[in-house]
């Protein structure tokens, strides 16, 4: 036992560098049949924990980077349904403003609303057409939907319309089914309403309102709106009649210029 | 098993390295050799024996696996840690810069071996760019190392110039 644990005391660098060639030479020729399962055992003790933190933190980065890209991709998306939104409901009014027709010897200008003014209710509309475009004071404004004013001022671009909504203008307005007629006129608290209505007149809920052309302002026969109550007073010389106009002046965009074709 | 821990420490550092750390800390394509650079840490702190295992142990686990010029590596880090030793053993290595220049010499020498033994086209080109800053990188790290392990830097050394 002794001369055995001399020999290798003896012989220990010597058996440590035997080893270590054979290793090596195992490994040279050992190609196919040893190498496949070192490199496993290898890979799976030393490399695979770094390799998966590292595989996790470039899926990390990955998907930060598609977050960043996808959340850019949303605001566009969502700027570009906005603005396709919007050009469908323009495209919407231009349809129907397309089958509308001016009155008899009038032609249309048509004209964008670029700001409205007024405390409760609106009462001007500044429109993008003026002097420029043979635009004056008091030519009817229309739109699709009925009456909307008359010019009140203009300069060379840009041109005031007064609203029906503005309490100091007045409309001379006939009821379609009996003729009879009254001033179109509005208050804040009441809203718009028929004046000087006489009591013995013929005058329904739902009646339509149109324009008299009587005052020359106005040609006759542009919707103004309809009859939603009518109250009668005892010892009152007019009936008062509340009247829903046929536009809706809290939505208006395009508007139309109503230009005499014989006068100008 | 207790003696054997702190050689299978240095073998997931290298490997640590060599999956991330090594691009993370490349400056304009030059590497640390940390392979070569522990082999030969090892050979002037350890015996013959731990030296040259320990090289044949790197040789195969510290390439990023098993792969054709295996047995290659492993012989010549074999040989590195093996011819490592022995210089030291030789040569007086007690100064900073004697160890620093058996540092630098080699893990160029490793550089060059590896360019060779990978046949780039560019070899002259490869050693330039490559091969000499790498040394020139390694031995800059390793001198830290030597820094440390000598006293000469340490904490409150750095607290102090502050």
């Amino acid at each position: 036992m002794n001369k055995i644990n001399s020999l290798v005391t003896k012989h220990f660098r010597n058996f440590h560098f035997v080893s270590i060639i054979l290793i090596i030479i195992i490994l040279f020729v050992g190609d196919t049949v040893i190498n496949p399962y070192l490199n496993q055992t290898v890979s799976t003790v030393f490399y695979s924990p770094f390799a998966k933190v590292k595989i996790g933190y470039l899926e990390l980065k990955s998907v930060s980077e598609d977050n960043a890209l996808l959340s850019q991709t949303l605001i566009d998306l969502s700027m570009k349904m906005a603005f396709y939104e919007e050009a469908a409901l323009e495209n919407d009014r231009m349809r129907s403003i397309l089958s509308f027709k001016p009155p008899q010897n009038y032609a249309l200008v048509p004209a964008k609303v670029v700001s409205i003014s007024g405390e409760y209710t609106p009462i001007t509309a500044t429109i993008n057409k003026g002097s420029n475009d043979s635009i004056w004071v008091d030519q009817p404004v229309i739109n699709q939907q009925g009456l909307i004013g008359r010019i009140s001022s203009v300069s060379p671009d840009y041109s005031v319309v007064q609203l029906l909504t503005d309490p100091a203008n007045r409309v001379a307005a006939r009821v379609v089914a009996s003729r009879e007629m009254g001033i179109i006129k509005y208050n804040i608290s009441s809203g718009m309403y028929l004046d000087n209505f006489p009591i013995q007149g013929e005058i329904k809920v739902n009646d339509k309102i149109i324009s008299s052309g009587l005052g020359g302002v106005y040609p006759a026969g542009l919707t103004v709106g309809v009859v939603t109550e009518v109250i009668k007073e005892e010892l009152a010389a007019f009936d008062k009649v509340k009247i829903l106009p046929a536009a809706n002046f809290y939505s208006l965009e395009e508007l139309f210029v109503l230009r005499d074709t014989i006068i100008q | 098993m207790t003696k054997l821990l702190p050689y299978f420490i240095y073998f997931w550092l290298i490997a640590m390295h060599q999956v991330f750390l090594a691009d993370v800390l490349s400056i304009f394509g030059a590497k640390i050799n940390l392979v070569a650079m522990i082999v030969l840490l090892v050979a002037m702190y350890k015996t013959e024996i731990s030296a040259t295992w320990f090289g044949l142990c790197v040789g195969i686990i510290g390439f990023g696996g098993i792969t054709e010029i295996s047995a290659w590596q492993a012989l010549i880090m074999a040989l590195f840690g093996l011819i490592g030793f022995n210089i030291k053993e030789t040569l007086n290595l007690d100064s900073l810069f004697a160890r620093l220049s058996l540092v630098f010499s080699g893990v160029l020498l490793h550089n060059i071996i590896m360019i060779l033994i990978e046949l780039n086209e560019n070899i002259l080109i490869s050693i330039l760019n490559s091969a000499i800053t790498g040394a020139v990188y390694t031995t800059l790290v390793c001198s830290l190392f030597f820094l440390i392990k000598d006293g000469i830097f340490t904490f409150e050394k750095t607290k102090s110039i502050f």
